[in-house]
């Protein structure tokens, strides 16, 4: 521990020796360490808020890739953690859009409302709010729900179990548990806006 | 129910099928044609789905992977002010110590990273032109798929009698791969050799993906193409630099192994908390 020290002191003198001239040089690679420390602060933000939008990895890993590759092409180091995750928010929502522009052939107008109404998440909130974590959202929703809307989200989503094992577990017949956790998930939409004002 | 929407028995089984492929951890799109109400049922199902114990945090190797790219991008990025003369040595210096650094820090992870990041070869043809003479001229990553030094590993991928005439995946937890074997029919001289070639695009570094129908690896970031060796196909849209550059492979006992930068230099799940 204390040779570590030693060596950053050395370094930090040998830092100062080189002056102005080398003082970009230093400034740039402050700018590399602070960007580390703002990738690991962000990368599970962003990669959870991803994978809450997109439900698989491979896509999740892909726009992940993506959002970082487009904001760090974009971003100003020199402007602090704060004003760059906003931005790094900002092209994430922008990137969910682009692919649920994509992905929901819903009719453009009706598309282009649900992403107004705040889709891909509110554009005015803190960062920190947007990305709070999908697993708590979907705690909120789920107490939220009647029951048996509850019990058919969690055995196949939280639980992860088959169409077969779920209705064997609700004694249900497998069409049931089809019907149940369409209507299940309709609901939950129509309560999400309602769960998350309330915070 | 609300009269928007008038359910029907297929919207039942479209949904049940689109939950299913999540389970089972394949890229799922909702059907065409939806009313906002059945989009937002979609929206709700991938949601909960990353409530599942399978979703949760990104993968250390994808962490590593990614932040290497960035960082690559990073240096690469066009000076705000122009860099005085008589620093430029200094410069050099202190960029060698960086990359060494690095090396140190992310080990294998860095190297990764340099076959994923596809992404320096347009911007480093770039920064070379734009100071001439620097040190950079020689790419540290140029032409070496491993950079020297770097420790690796014999990663077993599968054995001769299993490998067919399709591409077969492998991923360790520095790299991603196909194993195939050359069937020569790009050079005939080739024929019967085991090819193993990084998956990562040498565009952007996604991970291409092999299809069996046409036999070519398909880009999912944008649409590229290459040949079942790794070669740029002559379809793709994109004017691809680089072939997929490929791994040195062994074959022991009708086993094939693949040479893999070693994972115990990759950082740790406890790094990206």
């Amino acid at each position: 521990m204390s040779t570590l020290h030693n060596n950053q002191g050395q370094s930090h003198l040998a830092r100062a020796e080189r002056g102005i001239a080398g003082m970009q040089v230093t400034r740039r690679e402050e700018g590399v360490q602070e960007f580390q420390t703002f990738y690991q602060e962000n990368l599970s933000l962003i990669y959870r808020y991803v994978f809450s939008k997109v439900g698989n990895r491979e896509e999740a890993e892909d726009l992940t890739s993506q959002i970082f590759i487009k904001a760090i092409r974009g971003i100003d180091t020199e402007r602090g953690p704060q004003s760059m995750q906003k931005w790094l928010f900002q092209v994430a929502r922008t990137t969910i859009a682009d692919y649920w522009r994509v992905y929901y052939r819903v009719s453009v107008n009706s598309l282009e409302e649900l992403l107004e109404a705040g889709w891909e998440g509110p554009a005015e909130e803190e960062p920190a709010a947007i990305s709070r974590r999908p697993l708590e959202r979907v705690q909120r929703i789920l107490r939220a729900l009647p029951e048996h809307y509850r019990e058919v989200l969690t055995c196949r989503f939280l639980l992860n179990l088959s169409i077969k094992d779920t209705a064997l577990r609700l004694s249900l017949t497998e069409a049931n548990v089809k019907v149940l956790q369409f209507r299940a998930l309709k609901r939950a939409a129509e309560l999400e806006p309602i769960t998350t004002g309330a915070l | 129910m609300s009269g928007e929407d008038q359910e029907r028995f297929e919207d039942y089984l479209e949904l049940e099928q689109y939950i299913e492929q999540l389970q089972a951890g394949r890229v799922a799109h909702p059907p065409a044609e939806l009313t906002p109400s059945q989009a937002n049922i979609y929206r709700m199902a991938a949601l909960f789905r990353s409530a599942s114990p399978e979703a949760s945090e990104p993968r250390p190797e994808f962490a590593a992977d990614l932040q290497a790219r960035l960082e690559q991008e990073l240096q690469q990025r066009p000076r705000p002010a122009s860099q005085p003369q008589s620093a430029q040595r200094k410069k050099e210096q202190k960029k060698l110590h960086y990359v060494s650094r690095r090396a140190l820090l992310t080990g294998g992870a860095a190297v990764a990273a340099s076959l994923v990041v596809g992404a320096g070869v347009g911007s480093a043809i770039e920064h070379v032109v734009e100071q001439p003479g620097a040190a950079n001229t020689k790419d540290p990553w140029a032409g070496q798929l491993i950079a020297a030094g770097v420790p690796t590993t014999w990663h077993f991928v599968t054995t001769l009698s299993e490998l067919g005439d399709s591409a077969v995946r492998f991923a360790t937890d520095t790299v991603v791969g196909y194993v195939i074997l050359n069937d020569g029919d790009e050079n005939s001289k080739d024929k019967g050799k085991i090819i193993a070639i990084s998956a990562a695009c040498t565009h952007m570094g996604c991970i291409v993906q092999w299809q069996d129908s046409d036999r070519k690896y398909h880009c999912p970031c944008h649409g590229g193409l290459f040949s079942e060796y790794g070669n740029i196909d002559s379809r793709s849209p994109i004017p691809y630099i680089r072939p997929l550059p490929r791994f040195n492979t062994k074959v022991v006992d009708g086993k094939i192994y693949v040479e893999v930068p070693l994972k115990s230099a990759a950082p740790t799940t406890q790094d990206w908390k």
